[in-house]
């Protein structure tokens, strides 16, 4: 093949995924979908192996692919064009049951050529709790309704019975049917383009291209194995769920082309919802490993091809059924994606030419907190706080992390309005915002992470509930590299307003609502009366020894209100004089900081 | 001749292989042979988390630690982990050194 034409098929494929993931959001009516991009579209190859990964988050392109071949097992023979399928169970495939899979047969002239799959968060689920994440379950029994595979468009017409059945078991049918028919009208436009382009092209010259685009991607990605040290890099994550702290445990080996990662030693499979399928796992460790060593390479089965994965069975990263899965995505997957971005990252972090690649780990906490109950106009809301989609870059070697910068394995995560919020929910915010010292220090800081504080406003009830899977306030999860600090952990607090209080109108902090503290993490707990919910997300790990920051960028952060007076001194080890950074002062600090490290500290 | 075989190889910017050594990259301080895990011989702090920093660093919980290696020659701090008491430290190696 021309390497014109090549190039010409490429850069088509990525604009059907591109223009799918825009039909996805256009119909979709969720914030979840179209504000937090909590989403993935991507294209498969006949047998199912990844073609061309889309955005959204990445995690899922691996895990589709096994959708696509489970479908492809159970209808052999009996796949049409015009079909479309719907498989969400986590042993099968699937991340958790309210990450539903959609997958479409693409024909060409009568023949099975490509797949199209895409996923969205949908709103309901029929867990126990509203909103699919269920941190009350026990098993997977009480996570909702559970497909491997079932047919929901039969040669292009919608199978009532089946979309009849599946809305009976959700709380929010008319939101899970657009949330439906918004992936169905993705996998349309993916695959009338898909057919366009064959048409155009020839199905061969179509398939030619991209067989050899798969070729490629495995023949860039070991080179580029190769020009990496060879070595082995450990890291590890605790995740703590009501009490109890387990322990997601890695080394990734890499030798000449190939990269193991091998999770012996993580903790056994927990009797909380954290768990993940080994599904799930692999999905995990590429989330980070596409951006932050296939930055330049296609996405497909070529990067697959140079990876193994060693996850025990039983454990929390490969877990057996029927443990509870439903809130994986923000549990062990997410520990897995943290653990993998970690030992990428000490790994470029070796490399002369690689070292600026490196990055600490990026907002490594998500919180997931679905508000539920009966809005200001009289009808049931379930719905996300898409703040958790907002994020804190990690520090680099050269760069402090972004500020609220979204998040590694998600490219296009980000945070809705709070105005939407308040819109579709009875309640107000009283402030949402920067927050302060979340950021890992070092000499390149994290980014920061963001606070903020809602109310009940105009509710119908006095207030709503909401359902919390909130790990993470116990352990800092965003690791630093290289000496930086990691990001500080998330908060979740209850604000239990004084007898005979008033809800504030807004605050300047969580010490500035009147009431009394609770901490909370785990289950279903109401906002309600004059009560507040006080959030806090973490920040991006830092990088490098934060003494050795330079004290004019300590001074701004101070300034910008990134970090108190009291961290900079304490931490950087920098005087300020109104405002002003005090060099001598300084210097007389960070020698005294210099001595207690090495007189306060163990010799091993 | 290159600036790494001059230099030596780096396991992290914090930490160079030379010499079949590992040494601290800032000052050189030696930090024991390269087969060895260079962490056992760095000065290692592990403090509560809670108190390591300021109001958002209070985990509510001390027996979750920030573990700091330093350098013994310059002080330097040359890799952090969080960690519960008695958990390994991380050991991460350069094949061949």
């Amino acid at each position: 093949m021309d390497p014109m034409t090549f190039s010409i098929i490429r850069h088509r494929l990525f604009r059907i995924v591109d223009e799918a993931v825009i039909t996805l959001k256009h119909v979709s009516g969720s914030a979840i979908t179209n504000e937090g991009h909590d989403l993935m579209v991507s294209l498969y190859r006949a047998d199912g192996t990844l073609l061309m990964g889309g955005v959204g988050f990445l995690h899922h392109l691996t895990s589709a692919a096994e959708a696509c071949k489970a479908i492809i097992r159970r209808f052999a023979g009996d796949i049409h064009e015009g079909d479309v399928f719907l498989l969400n169970d986590p042993y099968t495939a699937a991340l958790h049951t309210s990450d539903i899979y959609l997958v479409a047969p693409i024909h060409h002239d009568g023949r099975l050529v490509a797949w199209s799959a895409c996923f969205v968060h949908v709103t309901d689920i029929g867990a126990m709790n509203p909103g699919g994440f269920a941190p009350q379950a026990v098993d997977i029994f009480t996570e909702g309704f559970s497909s491997p595979g079932i047919r929901l468009v039969h040669k292009g017409e919608m199978r009532q019975d089946v979309l009849d059945t599946i809305l009976n078991m959700v709380r929010s049918p008319e939101m899970v049917s657009l949330d439906l028919r918004s992936m169905i009208a993705c996998n349309n436009v993916a695959r009338d383009r898909m057919q366009a382009l064959m048409a155009k092209y020839g199905a061969e010259a179509v398939d030619t291209a991209c067989a050899r685009l798969i070729e490629q991607s495995e023949t860039l990605l070991r080179a580029r194995l190769r020009e990496l040290p060879d070595g082995q890099w450990q890291s590890r994550q605790y995740l703590d769920v009501n009490g109890t702290t387990a322990r997601v445990v890695l080394t990734m080996t890499k030798q000449d082309d190939r990269l193991v990662f091998d999770f012996t030693g993580s903790d056994p499979q927990s009797p909380f919802s954290i768990n993940c399928t080994k599904w799930a796992s692999l999905g995990g460790l590429f989330a980070p490993l596409f951006p932050l060593l296939c930055y330049d390479i296609t996405w497909n089965e070529g990067v697959i091809r140079p990876i193994e994965m060693i996850a025990p069975e039983g454990t929390i990263v490969n877990c057996t059924r029927p443990a509870p899965v439903s809130v994986a995505t923000v549990g062990a997957i997410q520990s897995v994606n943290n653990a993998a971005c970690t030992t990428i990252g000490k790994m470029l972090a070796a490399s002369d030419k690689y070292r600026e690649e490196a990055t600490a780990v990026w907002h490594a906490n998500h919180f997931a907190i679905f508000k539920f109950g009966r809005n200001q106009k009289g009808g049931y809301s379930i719905g996300i706080l898409t703040e958790t989609f907002a994020g804190a870059g990690g520090a680099r070697s050269f760069a402090d992390g972004v500020e609220i910068g979204g998040e590694i394995p998600n490219p296009i995560s980000r945070m809705a309005n709070v105005e939407t919020v308040e819109g579709a929910f009875p309640i107000r915010y009283l402030f949402r915002r920067r927050a302060p010292d979340s950021g890992g220090p070092g000499m390149y800081r994290g980014g920061t992470g963001g606070e903020m504080a809602l109310v009940a406003h105009k509710a119908p009830d006095g207030g709503i509930d909401y359902v919390i899977s909130g790990k993470g306030a116990r352990h800092p999860m965003s690791e630093g590299l290289a000496g930086g600090w990691p990001g500080a952990p998330n908060s979740y607090v209850w604000v239990k307003a004084p007898e005979r209080g008033n809800t504030p109108a807004a605050a300047a902090g969580l010490d500035d609502i009147p009431g009394t503290a609770e901490r909370v993490s785990w289950g279903v707990f109401p906002l309600k009366g004059h009560d507040a919910l006080y959030v806090r997300w973490n920040g991006g790990g830092g990088f490098g020894d934060p003494i050795a920051r330079d004290p004019d960028r300590v001074a701004a952060d101070v300034a910008a209100g990134l970090v108190s007076a009291d961290s900079a001194r304490a931490i950087y080890g920098v005087a300020l004089a109104d405002g002003a950074v005090d060099a001598a002062a300084t210097a007389a600090l960070r020698a005294g900081i210099r001595q207690d490290r090495l007189a306060g500290g163990m010799v091993q | 001749m290159t600036d790494t075989a001059t230099r030596g190889r780096l396991l992290s910017p914090a930490i160079r292989l030379a010499g079949g050594d590992c040494a601290c990259a800032a000052c050189g301080h030696v930090l024991g042979p390269a087969a060895d895990p260079w962490k056992h011989h760095a000065v290692r702090r592990e403090t509560p988390l809670a108190t390591a920093g300021g109001h958002g660093w209070d985990t509510g919980d001390d027996a979750v630690l920030l573990r700091q290696f330093f350098c013994p020659g310059c002080a330097a701090l040359l890799d952090t982990e969080t960690a519960m008491q008695g958990d390994p430290p991380l050991i991460d190696r350069l094949a061949g050194a």
